[in-house]
């Protein structure tokens, strides 16, 4: 019934779109003027509309800014992190400032050149000095901020394994999250998707002697101030595993292991004090996966290092917990 | 438009279309490459032998079409010339298939458990050559029928040349093709 | 020159080869097809500001999407997802865009007769018609159409089991995207050789409007690119169907260990973006185009620049090939890589900024009119500097490491897409309505429409900046799932508000479209005072264009307000007085 009313809704509304048409059609047909043309006065209105709807539009923008500043992620937590923040503010700074200059220029000129049947414009169709100059400068302007960009990027990326860091798996499945940390040896156990079986999610070769002290979690512990490497796996399709807080993210894709060195430089205790009781720093995924893509998380805690051993203690080895349940 | 330049356009209109056609080959060795370089069980075999054979004869074919234009000046027949390329054409195709059958017989499939990516490969770059060969077939066939009803002459013959242009591509297309599966 | 031949209505508006009647086709599918894609998008629009809930608009769907509460099931919410991207992307921007202007403007403005080969026109949109049957038909599959993004990264959209609309679904997106692909190279063939060859006496390629430049280029790119998504596609369809491991390796599903090894799914997007990257030009450089037009001819002044605005559009259409690693910083790539295409991507920028400048001198000291065209043109160039400008950001491939798949990148290629070359859109249909159907378009319709659509769609987009600094990823069904996402509730319906309102608004265009065909007032031969060519025919159209001979070209485009002349324009045909010289 509903869905009728509607229908007829809007057929009248239609009409009387036609009707209004129709009667300034024979309005001006009657004052002999054409509906169409484009007169000095609307040249005027419009001219004034860019200028309050276009400064409108830079209130609104600053609006935002200032409104939902509080909602945006808290400043990183991990020391690659604290310089991709760096070079976020600079860019962001840059396109801002270039936005808030290049803006209103256009809607000051759409008001200052509204169109008048006695003026004339200016034929000038080209300036080669001109071009030179603003092809040169925002060259130079974003050669530099490549140049920073490219900085931030290589330490980002390039990872330091040393002896400290500890190396985590994350594997990635339709719909959760799986953790396994590599144990005493720091290495882990090779795995390949043909061993999957039983609560061998991951499919480790329990035949590698690395893999007998690596432990399976469905949450991570990080040390602070302790770099960290997690190489991701996937079982099915691609996912991505974001952690936004440190700044971290990498695809997960089967057949293959990516990788992505940080250290993270915010206790998870810290950042309560400062975000509120509920925070918690989390992993989601972050590339379509499927049904469940938006509700595929895995909790990830850092602390400090005694809370660590004593949590990874309590941890049960692969060895015990995979070959005593056949 | 005028005939010549009707005929110009028809050509150039061709032109670019090889250029696309070009680009998806081009794409296509590019993943070759790509993929070859990234994993880790690619697999070598050796070419069937059937496709020394079939190269050999589409080069024939292609040497042939450069006949045309000579006759045609000299206003002779071309339709022997033109039937014998159509024939060359159909003997390439066989040849495809038996290599193909080679292929399977050395254990290399197309899809499947058992097979592998380098394999994949080997026979879409050949299934697809040949899927836009049936298209040279099918100009060559027309060529065959409007030459033996003496409709091309020397002034003439746009069907026939555009024909015999994309027979060239194909030609070349598979001389980089085979070049490529052989020596990479 | 002018046919006389007896038309029927199958031969004049179906299997017609006329090149204006096959622009109407692809205008009018196309404009089809954006408002399906745009009811998709206020429909998964209401499920991201009430999730789960039940909508009175969710009634437009098959009862077999929504769950017994009557909320969207997740699968499908991805399925619209994936169908508004295809749609709009494909459908809308590129063969609702270039298919219309090229078709409709390239022999008209190069002073030819029609395209070079008709048939071939008039299969490139019986192709197109039959990929948006194909396209249509998925929706209606018991499994649901393909859900895997517009970017269909296999091993998702490979996979049946991973994802519903992975079965028939995706099968016939690959079939109607291969039909459309083909459409668009017949297209592209003609629009090519018809500019190179076509041309009447006296239209060098230096005297042709930027409109055609712009028509051209794309179609080299379209040449060169579409291909490369066939041959993607390709290995797609062997992978799904026939057992090959082109993109699959070590893949278990609903726990079952597929067959597949050696595969790489990173190996589709290299391919996929190969295309993706030129296709966003492909779909920005007509706007472009028709932008540099209707800029000129309603500031009564030369656009700025003439040769600096071809180099820019050369420049990108080159540096487009180079970038597509830009999509791709996020998979594990050689950093080193990476940086090659954040410095690509950055260079990109440069041509893009040296267009706006010239936008913005061709403004300076002009007399403006504002049309609705002309509105909507410059809707684009604000839509450009404000999306281009976080183009900058994301192409740093450091800072996309934050960014990279979450709600600013949804506002980013919204807003260049979805305003810039949509606007662009707008512009080219009202500039070019009077010259299609002989009649004008109402004009305060007009301006209801620019003005409602320019509030609302900035309203929708760009607080999604906002939403993507704050972490939230794109193509969630809902951000209720983190407590981290709860204060984001807000914005969302702010988003939604301004959609559902700025789809209400598009009415206004659709009513005024339509009625102005069959009510509008007759236009005059040349309502905007242009100098092109296309205003030097007759205001019925006819086959053939020019009644008589073909027009004689002996100045530029752009002497608007010219020093000396009489008038604020000078036609392209009009001779050279005494005395004066070629600009």
């Amino acid at each position: 019934m509903t869905n009728i009313l509607i229908v007829v809704v809007v057929i009248l509304l239609l009409a009387t779109l036609v009707q209004i048409v129709r009667v300034s059609e024979l309005l001006s047909d009657i004052k002999n003027k054409d509906v169409n043309e484009v007169t000095d006065k609307d040249n005027n209105t419009q001219g004034i509309l860019f200028l309050i709807v276009g400064f409108g539009f830079l209130i609104f923008v600053v609006w935002q800014m200032v409104t939902w500043n509080h909602l945006l992620l808290p400043p990183a937590s991990s020391v690659h992190g604290a310089q991709i923040d760096t070079l976020m503010k600079i860019s962001m700074g840059l396109i801002l400032i270039v936005f808030f200059v290049l803006s209103p220029i256009l809607f000051y000129f759409l008001y200052k050149y509204r169109g008048k049947k006695s003026n004339k414009a200016y034929f000038f169709s080209h300036n080669n000095k001109l071009e030179v100059v603003w092809t040169i400068v925002p060259t130079i302007i974003l050669t530099s901020l490549i140049i920073f960009g490219l900085k931030t990027w290589d330490k980002s990326m390039n990872v330091d394994v040393s002896e400290s860091t500890t190396i985590i798996e994350v594997y990635a499945q339709q719909f959760n999250w799986n953790a396994r940390y590599s144990g005493q040896d720091n290495t882990l156990g090779k795995a390949n998707f043909r061993l999957v079986k039983g609560s061998n999610i991951l499919g480790v070769d329990m035949l590698d002697a690395s893999s007998a002290d690596d432990k399976m979690s469905r949450e991570v512990h990080l040390v602070i101030d302790k770099p960290v490497l997690l190489k991701f796996r996937s079982q099915d399709v691609i996912h991505s595993a974001f952690l936004p807080h440190f700044r971290v993210q990498m695809n997960c894709v089967p057949g293959m292991t990516t990788q992505f060195g940080f250290t993270p430089t915010k206790t998870t205790a810290q950042m309560k004090e400062t975000e509120g009781d509920d925070f918690e720093y989390i992993l989601l995924c972050n590339k379509i996966c499927g049904a469940s893509h938006y509700n595929m998380q895995m909790k990830f805690i850092v602390e400090t290092q005694e809370e660590y051993d004593v949590w990874l203690d309590s941890q049960e080895n692969l060895e015990s917990k995979l070959l005593t349940q056949k | 438009m005028d005939i010549a330049l009707k005929n110009t356009v028809k050509k150039q209109l061709l032109w670019v279309a090889l250029v696309s056609i070009s680009m998806f080959f081009a794409s296509m060795l590019s993943a070759f490459i790509v993929e070859k370089g990234d994993v880790d069980n690619w697999k070598n075999f050796s070419l069937p032998t059937y496709f020394v054979l079939s190269t050999g004869i589409i080069i024939l074919s292609s040497l042939l079409l450069f006949f045309i234009k000579p006759a045609l000046k000299k206003g002779k027949s071309i339709f022997g010339l033109v039937f014998i390329v159509l024939i060359l054409g159909l003997l390439f195709s066989f040849f495809q298939i038996k290599g193909w059958e080679q292929l399977t017989n050395q254990g290399i499939y197309l899809t499947g458990i058992g097979s592998n990516v380098a394999g994949s490969f080997l026979y879409i770059l050949t299934l697809t050559h040949l899927l836009h060969l049936v298209g040279g077939l099918v100009g060559l066939c027309i060529s065959t029928i409007k030459s033996k009803q003496n409709l091309y002459s020397i002034n003439n013959y746009l069907g026939l040349e555009l024909t015999s242009i994309y027979w060239h591509f194909l030609t070349i297309l598979w001389i980089i093709l085979f070049t490529f599966l052989k020596f990479y | 020159m002018s046919e006389h031949h007896k038309e029927s209505f199958i031969t004049k508006y179906v299997f017609t080869m006329d090149h204006k009647m096959i622009a109407k086709q692809f205008l009018i599918t196309g404009m089809f097809m954006a408002v399906v894609g745009m009811l998709m998008s206020a429909i998964f629009r209401v499920q991201l500001a009430n999730p789960g809930e039940s909508s009175i608009l969710y009634s437009l769907l098959p009862g077999a999407w929504l769950n017994d509460a009557g909320g969207l099931n997740p699968d499908k919410y991805l399925a619209l997802v994936t169908m508004h991207g295809t749609i709009l992307v494909f459908w809308v921007l590129t063969a609702g865009l270039s298919g219309t202007f090229a078709n409709f403007l390239i022999p008209l403005q190069i002073g030819a007769r029609d395209m070079a080969s008709g048939f071939l026109n008039m299969l490139s949109y019986w192709f197109f018609f039959i990929a948006t049957v194909v396209l249509l038909s998925s929706l209606f599959v018991e499994t649901g159409p393909a859900s895997g993004g517009w970017t269909i990264y296999p091993p998702l959209s490979a996979l049946p089991q991973a994802i519903p609309g992975s079965g028939t679904g995706m099968t016939l997106w690959l079939i109607s995207i291969t039909l459309f692909v083909v459409g668009s190279l017949l297209g592209g063939l003609n629009y090519i050789v018809t500019i190179l060859n076509l041309r009447t006496i006296g239209m060098t390629m230096q005297r042709l409007p930027l409109t055609i430049w712009a028509l051209l280029i794309t179609a080299i790119l379209g040449v060169l690119s579409f291909p490369v998504l066939l041959s993607c596609g390709l290995l797609l369809i062997f992978d799904r169907s026939f057992g090959t491991s082109f993109y699959l390796s070590d893949i278990i599903i609903n726990g079952e260990a597929l067959h597949n090894e050696g595969g790489s799914p990173i190996l589709f997007e290299h391919l996929f973006w190969f295309l993706g990257h030129p296709e966003v030009y492909i779909i920005l450089l007509p706007a472009l185009g028709i932008v540099s037009e209707v800029i000129a001819v309603n500031s009564r002044k030369p656009i700025f620049g003439y040769k600096a605005m071809v180099g820019a559009l050369l420049l990108i259409a080159f540096l487009s090939f180079i970038v597509w690693g830009h999509h791709m910083f996020m998979t594990g790539m050689n950093p080193f890589l990476g940086s090659v295409f954040t410095f690509t991507t950055l260079l990109i920028a440069i041509p893009s900024a040296v267009k706006v400048f010239n936008y913005l001198a061709t403004l300076w000291r002009g007399n403006i009119r504002f049309t609705p065209a002309m509105l909507f043109a410059i809707g684009t160039v604000s839509a450009f500097i404000t999306g281009g400008l976080t183009g900058i950001i994301l192409g740093d491939s450091a800072l996309d490491i934050n960014v990279h798949d979450t709600y600013f990148v949804v506002g980013h290629f919204h807003i260049v897409m979805g305003l810039s070359a949509i606007y662009g859109m707008f512009a080219g249909v009202y500039h070019w309505f009077p010259k299609m159907y002989g009649r004008m378009m109402n004009k305060n319709l007009g301006y209801i429409h620019f003005w409602g659509t320019f509030i609302c769609a900035y309203g929708v987009f760009f607080p999604m900046h906002f939403l993507g600094l704050a972490g939230l990823p794109r193509r969630y069904y809902s951000n209720s799932a983190f407590p981290m996402f709860d204060g984001l509730s807000d914005i969302n319906e702010l988003i939604t508000f301004f959609a559902l309102a700025g789809a209400i608004v598009q009415v206004f265009f659709l009513f005024n479209f339509f009625y102005s065909i069959f009510k509008g007032t007759k236009s005059s031969q040349n309502p905007w005072k242009s100098n092109t060519l296309e205003w030097t025919t007759p205001v019925e159209r006819i086959h053939g264009n020019w009644p008589g001979e073909l027009p004689v070209v002996t100045r530029w485009a752009y002497d608007y307000s010219k020093p000396g002349a009489e008038e604020d324009f000078i036609l392209q045909t009009e001779p050279l007085k005494e005395g004066e010289i070629e600009h």
